[in-house]
């Protein structure tokens, strides 16, 4: 498996993605991707702890928990833990139940906020997830399919740190999900099989599905669609800085008018009916 | 005859070809699972015998 590691290691010279001296703070889920990555990391020699957002998915969560921290039990490294519960009095399934909207959207946003706060609080050089190759030409399709400027331009490897703001980045970005089942299976990372329920007939699975036929047929066009992307990237339009500016409710950056989305999804489940 | 277990179903079919060609025939695009016997990837081309039984691990995730 030293082939998955010396990619990633190229990618993250390749994109600038981290000094050295940086600490990384890696979002782990439970899965395959995220807690392959962290091992990845710590084997490449970086200084990486991770966070798990426990998102109070009943028979998820828990299970999803309990691979993160045998993880970094195992390995002998840091795992700070978030609750969704504690940070907004309400897990994803009464989210799911309280507010209109996709389930994944708003998880999405939730877990962006939470851990860009932990990154930014903790003086991180850098927030890492796991997004995979797959994971990567499947959004990218998706905004091809919308012609989503705005969303092309900011899909990108490495975003850059701001105020109050810190730096992402996608060490896997080349690695498929086949090779990081199969470098979990050979270097022995137990993770969470099963699949979020709430994801169940996510529009992201349907276009992957899509993508694996194209590839079945045509092998390599998921790297080439990517790769070409990032070649021409520097062309689209650049990302106006979205006039970024405090969230009156917690002072952490947003380019909505009033409230924050962390905060306005507060706000919503804090005069939800009583069940 | 083969035995592939996928998510707790269990798919059996003759023997006498490589996996890919099992696994097309039973609808699988082969880069979406990983064949796994005793905890090891078997590679596609690999042509099973009678009574041997393997895993399918799929690959997908995510929402």
């Amino acid at each position: 498996m030293a082939r998955v590691e010396k990619e990633v290691g190229q990618t993250i010279r390749e994109f600038r993605m981290v000094q050295r001296a940086e600490k990384i703070l890696v979002a782990v889920s439970g899965g395959k991707d995220s807690l392959g990555l962290w091992a990845i990391l710590t084997k490449l020699g970086y200084q990486a702890e991770g966070l798990y957002i426990d998102l109070g998915i009943a028979g998820y969560s828990a299970r999803s928990r309990e691979f993160c921290e045998a993880f970094a039990r195992e390995q002998g490294l840091r795992l700070h833990v978030l609750k969704l519960e504690e940070e907004l009095g309400a897990g994803l399934d009464e989210i799911a139940r309280s507010l209109r909207g996709e389930p994944c959207a708003h998880c999405g946003a939730i877990k962006r906020y939470l851990m860009n706060r932990a990154a930014v609080a903790g003086g991180y050089g850098a927030l890492a997830t796991g997004h995979n190759l797959d994971d990567e030409a499947a959004t990218l399709l998706g905004n091809t399919l919308r012609w989503d400027l705005e969303y092309l331009a900011r899909q990108y490897p490495v975003l850059p740190a701001g105020p109050k703001l810190a730096r992402k980045v996608k060490p896997l970005i080349y690695i498929s999900e086949r090779e990081m089942v199969a470098y979990c299976l050979i270097t022995g990372i137990r993770y969470i099989y099963e699949e979020c329920p709430h994801s169940i007939g996510a529009r992201s699975l349907r276009l992957k599905g899509l993508l694996n036929r194209l590839e079945d047929e045509a092998p390599s066009t998921k790297i080439t669609f990517l790769k070409s992307f990032l070649r021409v990237h520097r062309l689209l339009p650049a990302l106006k800085a979205a006039e970024l500016r405090d969230c009156p409710a917690c002072g952490m950056p947003t380019a909505a008018e009033g409230p924050c989305r962390f905060c306005r999804i507060k706000e919503r489940l804090a005069h939800r009916a009583p069940a | 005859m083969v035995i592939l277990r996928r998510r707790g179903q269990v798919l059996t079919v003759p023997a006498g070809k490589t996996l890919e060609r099992i696994l097309r025939e039973a609808g699988v695009l082969p880069d979406t699972v990983l064949v796994v016997r005793d905890g090891k990837i078997v590679p596609l081309h690999y042509q099973p015998r009678d009574g041997e039984e393997f895993e399918l691990i799929e690959v997908i995730s995510g929402g």
